[in-house]
């Protein structure tokens, strides 16, 4: 019995002030999606499931850092540093261990916990040191930026970590995609149907477990050191731990993005750490609208899908469409374009209702 | 009723007729990923152009055994993440037949696991650091040995033993300067330094006064980008006054023509190609290049090498009776006789590694910039890959080798 | 003797770093640092002086004349996107990075498109000269002259001009100074314009340098933001001594080890920095005098 309303109690925290969306509508709606997500592939092309893969993967960066940054109000300019982290671990350890025995599913775990590590010591030292604003920002910047530097000279055969080599500028590749164990034979995760389901279970796992926390006690106290970091120090609460704990998390999110990257292309690169690739989550999430986890989702998807798009009809003129839209956003959409049309949509509901009524 | 049933039968068996007609005369889908915008566009726009005019050359001739060849140009913006979206794009979605893709090394290594998961065919037409040992490739860019074991002994006979090099600090600076810095031994000389430059670094202040310390005869310069490329202006304002010998300079990224006179006199470039080279073939296909591209700045070895890729792989599938199989192609290119008589004369694939022989021209640069040829090496072939043990025509490690991490030895 | 050269090549080589740092920083410390944008267009302000300097120089135009053209231009150009849109963005600051990310974007392709792939130089005046066993660029010695005297200048400025007193005053207490009757949207026009035109001053000194590509300002920004960050929010009290400890940090690293070296330690430097100072080197400073 206690045991039920305990679960019950976790279920209730899916809404809560710090998520939009309530009620039976929102949560029909968000049924309606996941099972057209789930349709998809019944309906679409080999390439385009592979290529929905690898917007997903950038996803949980997104998320991660809508948490820290929108959440916990901390512009971490660093999400690709962990990214590129657990990425090079998991090549590391697939390539020493190979891929039998479900190893690979292990890797991915133990990679993200190596992010998370390196994410727990550099939290410490940023939030136990009181950096804060836009100082954050330079200090995760200037890391992910030295690691990118550092990574990108490793390219002689001293660099290597057990039969792992980390080739440095050029890549390291040949690693093996993650491998689910069955008893008939192995499934390897390829781009293709069988990574979608695993990605997006994941992804609606990860997007349901992050609004139970947001709305939660410990989501609570984040925003309240977001709006007033003294004001919550006054309250009694030791600010540094809660943001220790976001940003652990944030980072781990971020990791798993680089997991996920580096097994969908075989593939991780330095220049995934290097300056434009920290630039583009903020990007997205800013453009998305940070304050809210749907909203970063939503707007993630379709500022990569979008961008993709424009690359492939644009031509030359791509990256200058994609300029002018990034500047309209901020300066017409504020708080980010999925909240602003959801905004809209709701006015123009409201008003429609009003005219029904007025006689 | 019957003149409906006839004019069915008569409208079906048109239609049957065209389309039969219309499979004779379906494309071959070539696949075009290069960086027309970005870091690198500098370099590459070329490259895209020269596939245009071989294309357009191509069909009008009647195209590869009757079929015209339809490009499908992707720009990868010069990020690597866009060579992994594009080429399963243009592998899977629009199926094209073969693909030309990449300028980094960094690119082509992002895409190769894409083009063996497909079992794709894709050509790499940039000088790079030599290596890649696999069936799904064909290199037709210079690598090291070819551009190295001409280039430093002549200028250690000219100049002098003692060699300093500044390369750039990834795998193509340092795997260059390993050859160069085996090749300096084997004939006697002395490295007097090596400083390795990470990319996007823009100021030598400190390099220029390393290499007056280290006193060499000849500084072999391995700068990659246009941020390093800045050495040869401040090295000339600091009035360093020592020949430089480079792979990759000059036949790439045209700084003799973008910097003033007289940053890079007494530079020694190995290239398989420039626009100045004045052989009459040369001449023919910068005239015709001009015709139709006559805003472009430089057409530079790597627009040479698409260009010759493209008609080698028209010859190859002509050879392979129209298929564009890529196990018939290989096949022929196992023949060993794949050749094409272009621009800097005749080059011929070489069947145990995929790459290609070239014809090496030493071009100087003049102390106004013009650029002389002291001496032109003929079918220099890609030795090393064949040498150390990689033989495509065997097996397919798909793997990238080094001199310090040369193939496994067969037993 | 050799010490005094070894002297001289250390200093040469410190202060060859120390002008970069400051002349790439100034612009971006009056546009972050008084102003509070996070202008990642900082680097496209840099092209833009860059490459009015290098045509209006191959044009004919002596060289410091085409260097102060370049400032000028990309100045007027600051000064339009201020009133379109960064003025907008005053109350928002994070949000500047998205739209500054969207210029940079659109000035980067659009000079591709536009310009093509590169621009010819105009080659470093003034030759060289030996000290000791090296010979070294005095061009580059113009550029520390360039660096000191853009500090005392913009010193002169704030400090001795009624524009300097009024940009203060309007970007510490902005309501105050409205209501004593300056006029506000004309200050921070003529504020972020300054801070595009020492950009462009930077792009214009060291066009001759430099290879001129649109992507060429990206090997200035990265060091900028560094050193403004570092320096925290007064100019002269945080990043002239942020550049000139960043400089010679990195200036001894690079003899030392090489440019890696240089180049890692400089970013190490500031994640140490920040942490002992976590306001940067100017909030030190203002926090010991109060």
């Amino acid at each position: 019995m206690a045991r039920y309303s305990k679960l019950r109690n976790w279920l209730s925290l899916l809404e809560g002030p710090q998520t939009w969306g309530r009620g039976r509508v929102f949560w029909a709606g968000f049924l309606l999606v996941v099972a057209a997500a789930s349709a998809y592939p019944l309906f679409a092309d080999g390439y385009d499931v592979g290529n929905n893969v690898y917007f997903f993967n950038w996803t949980f960066m997104a998320l991660g850092l809508c948490l820290i940054w929108g959440y916990g109000g901390a512009l971490s300019f660093g999400q690709t540093a962990f990214f590129g982290v657990a990425g090079y671990a998991y090549g590391i350890l697939t390539i020493n261990f190979g891929d039998a025995y479900g190893f690979t599913l292990i890797a991915l775990l133990a990679a993200v916990g190596i992010a998370a590590l390196l994410a727990a010591v550099l939290g410490y030292f940023l939030f136990f040191g009181r950096i804060s604003g836009v100082f954050l920002g330079i200090v995760t910047l200037s890391v992910t930026l030295v690691l990118e530097r550092f990574m990108a000279q490793t390219a002689g055969p001293e660099w290597r970590i057990g039969s792992a080599r980390l080739n440095g500028f050029n890549g390291m590749g040949s690693m093996p995609s993650l491998t689910i164990p069955w008893p008939g034979g192995d499934i390897v995760l390829f781009p293709d149907v069988a990574l979608y389901y695993v990605t997006l279970g994941l992804l609606v796992l990860v997007y349901l477990g992050l609004r139970i926390l947001v709305n939660s006690r410990f989501g609570n106290v984040l925003v309240a050191i977001r709006e007033n970091p003294e004001r919550a120090e006054m309250l009694g609460y030791d600010i540094r731990k809660y943001q220790l704990g976001m940003f652990l998390i944030g980072s781990a999110l971020a990791g798993l993005s680089g997991v996920l990257y580096t097994s969908w292309g075989n593939y991780i690169t330095p220049s995934s750490m290097g300056m434009t690739a920290a630039a583009l989550p903020i990007v997205w999430v800013a453009v998305g609208g940070r304050s809210d986890l749907t909203a970063t989702l939503l707007g993630t998807l379709l500022v990569l899908a979008c961008f993709q798009a424009l690359t492939i009809y644009g031509s030359q003129y791509a990256l200058v469409v994609m300029g002018i839209l990034l500047v309209l956003t901020v300066l017409l959409v504020p708080k980010g374009v999925v909240l602003g049309l959801a905004s809209l949509a709701s006015r123009l509901f409201s008003r429609g209702k009003q005219g029904a009524t007025s006689p | 009723m019957y003149k409906r049933l006839s004019g069915t039968l008569a409208a079906v068996g048109a239609l049957m007729l065209t389309s039969g007609l219309a499979a004779a005369q379906e494309p071959i889908k070539v696949g075009v990923l290069e960086d027309q915008s970005g870091d690198f566009a500098a370099a590459t726009i070329g490259k895209v152009h020269a596939i245009e005019l071989a294309t357009e050359e191509i069909n009008k001739a009647g195209g590869i055994s009757g079929r015209p060849i339809e490009l499908v140009v992707y720009d990868t913006q010069s990020d690597n993440t866009r060579y992994q979206e594009f080429m399963r794009r243009v592998l899977q979605r629009d199926k094209v037949d073969v693909v030309f893709a990449g300028f980094s090394s960094a690119s082509r290594e992002a895409y190769r696991p894409i083009v063996n998961q497909f079992d794709g065919f894709a050509f790499y037409n940039n000088q790079y650091e030599g290596g890649v040992c696999d069936a799904n490739m064909v290199v037709t860019g210079a690598v090291p040995e070819q551009q190295f074991s001409t280039l430093i002994p002549w200028m250690m006979e000219t100049y002098g033993k003692k060699v300093y090099t500044l390369a750039a600090d990834y795998n193509f600076g340092q795997i260059s300067a390993e050859w160069v810095r085996n090749i300096v031994k084997e004939n006697g000389g002395e490295m007097v330094g090596e400083e390795f430059i990470p990319l996007g670094v823009s100021q030598f202040s400190q390099s220029i006064q390393n290499i007056q310390a280290a006193k060499p005869d000849f500084v072999v310069t391995l700068l990659v980008g246009t941020a390093q490329a800045s050495y040869y202006e401040q090295a000339a304002s600091a009035n360093l006054g020592l020949p430089m010998a480079s792979s990759v300079n000059v036949g790439q990224g045209y700084e003799h023509k973008r910097f003033t006179p007289p940053s890079l006199a007494n530079m020694y470039v190995t290239t398989n190609y420039i626009e100045e080279v004045d052989t009459p073939a040369s001449k023919d296909f910068l005239a015709r290049f001009k015709a139709k591209f006559p805003d472009e700045p430089y057409v530079n070895q790597e627009a040479a090498n698409s260009y010759i890729a493209l008609n080698l792989y028209k010859e190859m599938v002509e050879r392979a009776n129209g298929s564009t199989v890529r196990d018939d192609l290989r096949k022929i290119i196992a023949e060993g006789d794949v050749c094409f008589d272009g621009p800097s004369g005749k080059v011929c694939l070489d069947p145990k590694s995929q790459h290609m022989s070239h014809t090496i021209f030493l071009a100087k640069v003049e102390a106004d910039h013009s650029i002389t040829f002291p001496k032109v090496w003929e079918d220099i072939k890609p030795y090393w890959l064949g040498d150390a043990g990689c033989d495509l025509t065997q097996n397919d490690p798909s793997e990238q080798y080094t001199p310090s991490n040369p193939p496994p030895k067969a037993n | 003797m050799t010490l005094l050269f070894e002297a001289f090549t250390f200093l040469y080589q410190a202060g060859d770093a120390f002008a970069f740092l400051v002349l790439s920083a100034c612009g971006l410390a009056v546009i972050f640092g008084m102003m509070g944008v996070i202008n990642l267009a900082h680097g496209e302000f840099i092209l833009c002086g860059a490459y009015v300097s290098a045509s209006t120089a191959r044009m004919g135009l002596p060289l410091p004349l085409a260097i102060l053209c370049g400032a000028l231009v990309a100045g007027v150009i600051g000064m339009i996107v201020e009133r379109v849109i960064i003025r907008p963005l005053y109350q928002r600051p994070l949000d500047t990075i998205v739209a500054t990310w969207g210029i940079s974007m659109i000035a980067t392709q659009g000079t591709l498109i536009l310009l093509g792939s590169t621009m010819p130089g105009t080659g470093t005046p003034f030759g060289s000269f030996t000290v000791g066993a090296y010979s070294y660029s005095i061009y580059r010695l113009v550029l520390m002259g360039a660096a000191l005297a853009t500090l005392l200048g913009l010193w002169l400025i704030f400090t001795r001009t009624r524009f300097g007193l009024l940009a203060r005053a309007t970007i510490q207490v902005p309501h105050m100074a409205e209501s004593l009757g300056v006029n506000t949207s004309l200050i921070y026009s003529l504020t972020f314009g300054l801070g595009a035109a020492l950009a462009g001053l930077a792009g214009g000194l060291y066009a001759p340098t430099m290879t001129l590509v649109p992507t060429m300002g990206s090997a200035f920004v990265v060091e900028a933001f560094v050193t403004v960050v570092v320096g925290g929010a007064d100019i002269f009290l945080g990043t002239a001594p942020a550049a000139a400890i960043l400089g010679v940090i990195k200036a001894a690293l690079t003899s030392w080890q090489g440019q890696l070296f240089g180049q890692i330690g400089l970013l190490v430097a500031v994640i140490i920095v920040i942490r002992i100072l976590p306001r940067g080197i100017s909030g030190w400073i203002l926090r010991e005098r109060t």
